[in-house]
């Protein structure tokens, strides 16, 4: 183990909730002074109790406080901070506000501006991935004028393809061809569609990936030029785009060591191309032919960090810490880097469990009674008003298992003994998506929520049992029990 | 003790607590009945037993389970479903915030509470200052009565629908 220093610095944590309590613990591990903040719209802020010193940024909208990038500097200046941690959301992946902060002399707890830049920005980094040799989606460079160059395109990226509007968007102008009959049939068509919905009927020709699965390599990178991988996620089970389970390893991937080690060996050599120096995530889509592509490159932490943390044993965050201040991070060499079992985590959020809409609320009753080794980021606590100004999402349940179906397993108690009253919760949804034979296969794509349909499962009907235990847990405080 | 159940589409369940049995310090025995529509719909018994600090609910007085007390919570939750609750007695309208329950027409901080329970009210008395929209809006009594429960405090940002006082009309 190499040497580890760092220590003394003071850390300002522009994030709030649970994540905002993740990076305070690392600091004060490290021997950091965390700053937290706090908003007149949380005044209960939990995340505070365990910062050192607590910072009130004024204002009532995000944009005042959150996201005030000059308000930000002045809080720095004022309280002599060292380093800035953005957490994930707000600012931690806007180029303007980690510049700002390295002009200032102070230390931005992410990867340099410039891969902030070129990673925060699609095109930009689609090209850059290219230009590294990662593979892309394949398709057309432009739009496509004629049938027979959308056919010759098809004939090069092997069918199906997608013909889709350059305008496009929401599912319209868009369609699925198999074959060259197919484009034929439909080229014309869905040129009309789009000229008619967007005033545009151009055309782009991509490969149409069947039963995608979401899967991402999890980077940790020092200002060494030292740049690891912590091996994959898969996060599949998506509702409006945004994950709710993830698991780490990928079910998709198994056993299959080869394809395992050309996903993540792809995401370092992508990561080292552009210098990068912090933690980070490269996402990729993966067909059910197991041929991958690039999709974006998140250039912070991410909500589902825990379970690699789980199954690696690496503390992520504090990596992240000491990577930014140019500390050693204590890791010789890619091989050292080992996994065992594996770690399953389920987003808790304050929404219908049916319609998935978010549903603010305040908390009532608040209790745990997990399995051991369960871990439970949250920042929840009896009286909580969940407002609709921050995101919906309350917690964060992560269990790990020697195996996944242990993990399975133990996520189903987790589920069982986390015990939320007074606000609707998608922990129903979550008991299903956990008890769904393709979920418990491990054969499931990001088409999970739209074919499982697992949401209209969740049985509705009046749970007396459980009503009267509520209301005798009210009588029997009454009488003073 | 009588406790009704109403959700945003005024389904109404009420829940009587007909007998309580207390067994030691730490145990409690009570028999619960819903009532919807006049209809009995079901009849149980629960066991509620404190232990270290926590306390644990039954149906068997065998088997127990972990509860996340609330100590007198205006919701009560059905997985999709909820429900305000109202323990001892039904505010005398629920329709608009004019009369014994005031609500939340919009959602609004609440900036100064009048009020305090017992106090006996006349109609058209302003109980609390709501600030909404930027704007503060008066919320008055549509009633006589007496304050039976404050449900919110200085500060508090509310969503619309929320029940924040309750008076009994004389």
């Amino acid at each position: 183990m190499s040497k580890i220093t760092s220590g003394n610095k003071r850390i300002l944590i522009i994030n709030r909730g649970e994540i905002a309590a993740r990076i305070a613990k690392a600091c004060r591990e490290l021997g950091h002074t965390a700053v937290g903040v706090w908003t007149d719209n949380e005044v209960q802020a939990k995340h505070l109790e365990v910062c050192d010193e607590w910072v009130r940024l004024p204002g009532s909208t995000n944009a005042e406080t959150y996201l005030n990038i000059p308000n930000i500097l002045e809080v720095c200046k004022k309280y002599q901070i060292d380093g800035v941690h953005p957490g994930y959301g707000f600012l931690s992946e806007n180029t303007e506000f980690s510049q700002a902060l390295v002009d200032n002399g102070i230390v931005w707890i992410g990867p340099h501006p410039e891969a902030v830049r070129v990673m925060g920005d699609k095109a930009v980094s689609k090209e850059f991935a290219k230009k590294v040799g990662m593979p892309v989606v394949p398709g057309s460079t432009g739009p496509v004028k004629t049938v027979e160059e959308a056919i010759k395109i098809g004939n090069e990226i092997k069918y199906p393809i997608l013909l889709k509007a350059v305008a496009g968007g929401g599912g319209r102008g868009m369609r699925t061809c198999f074959n060259e009959q197919d484009v034929r049939d439909n080229f014309e068509a869905v040129g009309r569609e789009a000229a008619s919905a967007f005033k545009n009927g151009d055309l782009l020709v991509e490969k149409f990936i069947v039963n995608p699965h979401h899967i991402e390599v999890q980077i940790l990178a020092d200002r060494k030029g030292n740049v690891f991988h912590f091996f994959e996620r898969e996060c599949s089970i998506q509702r409006r785009h945004q994950k709710i389970v993830e698991e780490a390893p990928s079910p998709f991937i198994g056993d299959d060591e080869d394809l395992r080690q050309r996903v993540c060996m792809s995401a370092v050599k992508l990561a080292k191309a552009i210098n990068y120096d912090s933690a980070g995530t490269v996402e990729l889509i993966m067909g059910e032919d197991k041929e991958f592509y690039f999709l974006e490159m998140n250039t912070r932490i991410q909500v589902e960090h825990p379970i690699t943390e789980e199954i690696t044993g690496i503390d992520l965050i504090v990596c992240m810490i000491q990577s930014a201040f140019g500390d050693d991070l204590g890791i010789p060499s890619q091989e050292w880097i080992t996994r065992t079992g594996h770690a399953i985590e389920c987003r808790i959020c304050a929404e219908d469990p049916i319609t998935m809409l978010p549903a603010p609320g305040t908390v009532t009753g608040c209790e745990t009674n997990f399995p051991q080794g369960t871990r439970f980021d949250n920042c929840l606590y009896k009286g909580l008003q969940v407002t609709p100004d921050f995101d919906p999402m309350v917690g964060k349940l992560v269990v790990k298992g020697i195996l996944r179906e242990v993990a399975i397993r133990k996520m189903r108690a987790a589920l069982d003994g986390l015990l939320l009253e007074g606000l609707k919760t998608n922990i129903p949804l979550h008991k299903v998506i956990m008890r769904n034979e393709v979920f418990i296969k491990g054969k499931y794509s990001t088409n999970f929520i739209a074919l499982e349909k697992p949401q209209e499962q969740v049985v509705t009907d009046m749970n007396f049992t459980s009503i009267y235990k509520q209301i005798a847990g009210i009588e029997a405080r009454r009488m003073g029990l | 003790m009588r406790t009704y159940l109403i959700d945003n589409d005024k389904n109404e369940y009420i829940v009587d607590l007909t007998k309580t049995i207390t067994h030691s310090a730490e145990m409690v025995e009570f028999e619960f009945r819903t009532i919807k529509d006049q209809k009995e719909l079901n009849k149980e018994t629960i066991f509620v037993r404190k232990l270290a600090d926590q306390y644990f609910a039954s149906t068997d007085g065998v088997r127990w389970n972990k509860l996340a007390r609330q100590d007198s919570p205006g919701i009560m939750l059905n997985v999709d479903k909820v429900f305000k609750l109202y323990r001892g007695y039904k505010p005398s309208s629920l329709g608009g915030g004019d009369e014994g329950g005031l609500f939340t027409q919009m959602p609004g901080k609440v900036v100064k509470i009048n009020c305090k329970v017992g106090d006996k009210v006349e109609k058209g008395q302003t109980l609390l200052i709501l600030e909404a929209m930027k704007m503060e809006n008066e919320i008055k009594v549509g009633t006589k009565g007496t304050v039976k429960a404050i449900h919110v405090k200085t500060g508090d940002a509310l969503d619309n629908g929320v029940l924040m006082i309750e008076v009994e009309a004389e």
